[in-house]
């Protein structure tokens, strides 16, 4: 008969905090991994770097609204002309989010926690939208405090502020939801910045070829929906259709809700991707 | 060159995921040349487009990087190197050994189907396929070397040589045209600029220029790359 001892330790009586308090914890820690906090300096360059550039234009912005009494830079265009650093960002930073667990096999560690496959993948996607979040609405938020402090003439812009900011957070969730089911097919994280980047740039490289040569052919119609091959025009598209923005694309895009549709149907897509990879993960 | 060392990089290189990644490219611009010619637009002045926004663009330093870190970034990052380079084996050879395995990949995945994308939008008019197929294979292994020595010196080395790529060739190089004359793919336009007449091409760089650099730069990155895997220290991941 073996037994096991009470070797007199003490025992733990504190309070429990349960599954949320876990998951939440998780979702902290990496949301600051992401930005390298916590980690080397040499780790917190590149999102610091990135997050940088993205402040630029706002920076430039404000300086032309007090210097010259002009806008140099939209609300609703912001994520648009920034794309290359926003999808640099989410390229670098994604696979630090997922590799390293998988890399190294401790999600069983995770799940013999108070932590669900359901859950670890939910803190993981949160924590990335956050961060991306972070990254696209800080600069608008600045832009919009300084636009109000300079006090130019006429209402200021704050019904395109909220709806870029809106816009903002459903780009952040497609970005993330996308990213991390990329990044999180390779254990490798140099493949998978390669992966996510190729994807973007693909997308971003073929939209204004396909357009151009459907457009001189005669297919105008057809020509117009070649700009949602790209996840921040096709957001772009839905935000021109909530809030009556100009396009940020050289030619309109297709009208209707069906933009909106497709952005649901695609996060739909990676999170069932994610889901799929994370319980074979989970099984090993 | 080694051929025992060349065969264990062809075989991680193209056994594992990373095949899917080098294939997805090439198919990409072959699809798109097959689109552009189905709605009709298969004129030169499409192709010279296709090929310089797409092809040298966007591809080829997209397959540059993920051959050219791929061949040591990984084995450097999960420690297996160590074993190469416990072997007697002299450490500029692997090197040179793993840029050739590089190189050749980025010939028969970028340089042969630039070819073929070109070849079906205009055919063999004015010398555009040949040219951007050359222009493809010699910036390729400009690409294939310098990103091989990113991948021996830093840890970052996809995310570094994105955004060389990204800013510094697309963004930068789009707007300041001094940046151009530093600039690998727009060296493989002049390249093919040489080689093609057509009046759609342009190019900023001189060939005069542009040869000697891709030389240099491709030898220069071989070079220091064996010379950095010579004094080459094994540290813990972050």
């Amino acid at each position: 008969m073996s037994e096991i001892y009470d070797i007199g330790y003490r025992h733990y009586d504190g309070p429990r905090l349960g599954g949320g308090h876990a998951t939440r914890a998780l979702a902290v820690h990496s949301l600051r991994a992401i930005f390298g906090l916590g980690r080397t300096a040499r780790s917190k360059i590149m999102p610091f770097a990135l997050a940088t550039i993205m402040l630029v234009p706002a920076v430039v912005s404000i300086a032309a609204m007090a210097l010259i009494q002009q806008r140099a830079m939209t609300y609703s265009g912001y994520a648009v002309i920034m794309q290359a650093i926003v999808a640099i960002f989410l390229a670098s930073q994604a696979p630090t989010v997922v590799a390293p667990d998988l890399r190294f096999r401790v999600l069983p560690l995770y799940l013999s926690r108070p932590i669900t496959v359901t859950s670890y993948v939910a803190a993981k996607v949160a924590a990335m939208t956050a961060a991306l979040f972070l990254l696209l609405a800080v600069p608008l938020v600045l832009m919009y405090a300084g636009e109000l402090l300079i006090d130019l003439d006429g209402p200021p812009q704050t019904k395109e502020f909220l709806g870029a900011l809106s816009m903002s957070l459903v780009l952040a969730v497609l970005l993330a939801t996308f990213g991390l089911a990329l990044a999180s097919l390779t254990p490798r994280r140099g493949l998978g910045v390669a992966s996510v980047i190729a994807v973007y740039l693909l997308s971003t490289a073929s939209v204004p070829i396909i357009y151009s040569a459907l457009e001189m052919s005669g297919y105008h119609s057809a020509a117009s929906w070649a700009w949602l091959m790209n996840p921040f025009w096709l957001v772009d598209a839905v935000q021109v259709w909530l809030f009556d923005t100009p396009s940020h694309a050289e030619g309109a895009y297709p009208g209707g809700p069906l933009p909106a549709v497709i952005v649901v149907a695609l996060i739909g897509v990676a999170v069932a991707v994610l889901a799929a990879r994370y319980r074979k993960a989970a099984s090993r | 060159m080694n051929t025992v060392v060349a065969g264990i990089t062809y075989r991680a290189l193209l056994g594992r995921r990373r095949i899917v990644l080098l294939l997805l490219l090439p198919l990409a611009l072959i699809g798109l040349a097959v689109l552009l010619r189905i709605v009709g637009s298969a004129d030169q002045r499409t192709a010279v487009l296709l090929m310089e926004k797409f092809a040298i663009g966007t591809m080829l330093p997209l397959l540059g990087l993920i051959a050219g870190t791929g061949v040591i970034a990984p084995e450097i990052d999960d420690g297996t190197v160590i074993h190469l380079l416990s072997k007697p084996i002299s450490r500029p050879a692997i090197t040179r050994t793993k840029f050739l395995v590089a190189a050749s990949l980025l010939a028969l995945f970028a340089a042969v189907p630039t070819y073929v994308a070109a070849w079906l939008l205009v055919g063999n008019e004015d010398g555009l396929a040949p040219g951007f197929a050359l222009g493809a294979l010699v910036g390729g292994i400009a690409y294939a070397a310098v990103f091989l020595l990113l991948g021996v010196v830093t840890r970052h080395a996809v995310t570094i040589g994105i955004i060389y790529a990204l800013v510094w060739e697309s963004v930068v190089g789009g707007f300041v045209p001094g940046a151009q004359k530093f600039s690998i793919q727009y060296w493989a336009q002049t390249v093919a600029d040489q080689i093609s007449d057509s009046p759609f091409l342009t190019t900023q760089v001189t060939f005069g220029f542009a040869a000697p650099a891709l030389v240099v730069v491709t030898v220069g990155a071989v070079l220091w790359a064996g010379h950095r895997l010579r004094g080459f220290s094994l540290t813990g991941d972050e």
